[in-house]
């Protein structure tokens, strides 16, 4: 990276640390929900963006890490235990999705991850004596890390962006290695990637299960923001929207996603003051967007250079 | 091409569009958090109707104490993480309350932000645990499940009920109705024949009716949302189901009745809110309602009219504007119709924050509802 992008990203990253600082408990939840929704976007545009593989399921892992941390949580296991066991538990349940993956491709897998996901949806709506059912796990408490309890929301979003940092640099080092390299093969040809030697099959199944994990981080974040989880936020229609996050902002693009989350979570709450008009005014945006812009807002530069 | 002087103009007023009122001192702001898109979307809208009714209504008539209300409307979009938003930019913006949500996941998100900012939340949800978690600023205007379901048992006992079918939509409150309704059944030794739960969003119920039929019970009882209550009711006409049909506010609610048609005809019910209550402060809403946006009220409208109105009696009541003291207020404290006429009917409130009044079982008859029985209130038992 040249000097010139090391400078913009640190001058971002310090940006998107302190604004929060001078903003209302609104504006810090809003943020940390932007942050939320972008850990699990991470995860999303490795699995679509840079191994080639459609996914419809997203939100089952947002929901699968956020009912492990509702449910440890209020079970009194501490935080530290927690991160870990929900990115492991999505690594393992991404891992058997990725087998389907491995018979199927294009829309027929888009369908299989759709099926999952609402198989998952079902799992924690009709398994009440575990999930707490359509009435959810109220009352989540906020983490408690080194004796540093995160429960103010400005401590809890820079706690969330940690998180996000920390995530956002394994991801960056995971794609200059290898395995990014393998990832790229595998979307753009599988064929000429494994007459080379790439094992197709096992970066199809770690294309998933590292997505789900980062699903899964992302979700142990959820619970504690909103502090309340039921099954509705995460069914299928959090999937689409988390697809158009990566989609919109630049699918394999390393900042598509923190473009992607904005239009997602914060547009909408930016166009509040269209009154009842806001829902369909963000459509419209959407169906321009895709028109205009099919490369997502990272390729806006190289559009207006053609 | 477009005038500089017009885009900027044309600007402006986007910019301005449904801006907050900012609530200057002859003002007082109230903030409506609501389910105006999403699953909600029907009971959000009545909600919000009633509401800017009560308001409009309120400010011609000089506001409360001399102020006039500033209502702001922010839709919830019916999720929960965004009902935590509308009311965290809610609280930032310290109106004197803040009504809604409806929907139980929105409040019990909602409840918490209003709690620590202490700021009075009246609101829409009738599960029964929302107020059994010890909040000091959270207020219905309904019955709750809880109270509901007995007035309907006993009714059923009373009627020779010895069977039921129980239709329940798999959402929070199709579950905690469906929950509240067999511990009231078993109670009367009233026996589950079959236990159908439905999707949310459900189309197709010709299945549902003809498992109901199978079971062949004495009666049935349907708990669902609007939509699906409706399109059930026409698959029971359609099926030629013939057992007495049951249901709790919804399944006897104006909106049901207008999208059902002539398939509401016969089902019966206990409502805890209706425009053709034998009440003249009641049926009097039901005209204004009607007249303002040629549609009748259902129980949400009549919810959030009622909501407002009880924001100026307890304020009156009070003498001044004080968050905390009109919380304590409405705690353990009842408002007479007489004295505040847009009460529509006498309420109190115990120290929960549960609201105590009249209901009446209903029947549907050429599409209207028609009251067979007014229930006292459960405290004059």
């Amino acid at each position: 990276m040249s000097p010139l992008r090391w400078i913009i990203l640190l001058a971002g990253l310090a940006f998107v640390a302190l604004a929060p600082t001078q903003m209302k408990n609104y504006g810090v939840y809003l943020t940390t929900l932007w942050c939320v929704y972008l850990i699990a976007g991470m995860g999303l545009n490795l699995t679509v963006g840079y191994a080639g593989q459609i996914s419809l399921g997203q939100a089952a892992f947002l929901g699968i890490g956020a009912y492990t941390a509702a449910i440890m949580s209020k079970a009194g296991v501490p935080y530290l235990a927690i991160f870990p066991a929900a990115a492991a538990l999505c690594f393992v349940v991404g891992l058997l999705l990725g087998f389907p993956a491995l018979r199927v491709q294009h829309h027929y897998l888009a369908f299989a991850t759709l099926g999952f996901n609402m198989l998952v949806f079902l799992v924690l709506r009709n398994e009440e004596w575990l999930t707490g059912g359509t009435f959810g796990i109220n009352n989540i408490p906020r983490p408690t890390l080194f004796g540093w309890r995160f429960n103010r929301p400005l401590d809890f979003y820079h706690l969330t962006f940690a998180v996000l940092v920390l995530t956002g640099v394994l991801m960056a080092f995971l794609l200059r290695s290898p395995w990014g390299r393998a990832f790229a093969a595998l979307r753009d040809n599988p064929i000429r990637a494994e007459s080379v030697g790439i094992n197709t099959t096992f970066y199809t199944l770690m294309a998933f299960a590292i997505g789900a994990a980062y699903a899964g981080i992302a979700g142990a974040l959820f619970a504690p923001l909103v502090q309340f989880v039921e099954p509705a936020p995460f069914g299928f229609a959090t999937s689409l929207s988390m697809l158009l996050m990566v989609i919109a902002g630049g699918s394999g693009r390393f900042f598509g996603p923190a473009l992607g989350s904005v239009v997602v979570v914060l547009l909408p709450e930016w166009l509040r003051f269209a009154a009842d008009w806001y829902l369909a005014v963000f459509g419209f945006l959407i169906v321009a967007m895709m028109i205009w812009l099919p490369g997502g807002l990272l390729s806006l530069p190289e559009r207006v250079r053609r | 091409m477009m005038h500089r002087r017009t885009a900027l103009k044309l600007g402006a007023a986007l910019a301005t569009i449904g801006l907050p009122a900012g609530a200057a001192e002859s003002e007082v702001a109230i903030h409506n958090n609501v389910e105006l898109s999403g699953t909600g979307v029907t009971s959000g809208s009545m909600w919000k109707m009633g509401v800017d009714l009560a308001v409009k209504e309120i400010n011609a008539a000089g506001g409360i104490l001399g102020r006039k209300i500033a209502i702001t409307h922010q839709d919830n979009q019916s999720q929960p993480q965004i009902a935590k938003a509308v009311a965290t930019k809610a609280a930032d913006a310290e109106p004197y309350v803040m009504l809604g949500p409806i929907f139980s996941g929105d409040v019990n998100v909602s409840m918490a932000v209003a709690e620590n900012a202490e700021i009075p939340m009246i609101m829409g949800g009738e599960a029964a645990n929302l107020t059994q978690q010890g909040m000091k600023y959270l207020f219905r205007t309904s019955l709750n499940q809880a109270s509901a379901m007995p007035k309907l048992a006993n009714y059923l006992a009373k009627n020779g009920v010895k069977s039921m079918v129980v239709v329940w939509g798999a959402n929070d409150f199709g579950k905690g109705g469906r929950d509240a309704m067999v511990k009231e059944m078993a109670a009367r030794n009233i026996k589950l024949a079959a236990d159908i739960s439905t999707e949310p969003g459900q189309m197709d119920f010709s299945p549902v009716v003809v498992n109901a039929s199978k079971a062949n019970a004495d009666a049935l009882f349907s708990y669902m949302n609007e939509e699906e209550s409706a399109r059930f009711l026409i698959a029971l006409k359609k099926l030629g189901y013939d057992k007495p049909v049951y249901g709790e506010t919804v399944l006897v609610s104006q909106k049901v009745i207008e999208l059902a048609g002539p398939a509401a005809n016969g089902a019966k019910g206990h409502v805890g809110l209706s425009v053709d209550a034998p009440n003249p402060k009641v049926q009097e809403f039901g005209r204004k309602f009607m007249q303002a946006y040629n549609t009748s009220s259902d129980h949400n409208g009549i919810k959030g009219y009622t909501a407002v109105y009880l924001v100026k009696a307890a304020t009156e009541k009070l003498g001044k504007f004080d968050r905390k003291a009109m919380a304590a207020a409405i705690h353990g404290g009842s408002f007479s119709a007489a004295q505040y006429p847009g009460l529509l009917m006498d309420e109190s409130y115990d120290d929960k924050g549960d609201l105590d009044r009249e209901s009446y079982l209903v029947e549907i008859k050429d599409g209207k509802q028609v009251i067979t029985e007014v229930l006292p209130p459960v405290g004059k038992k």
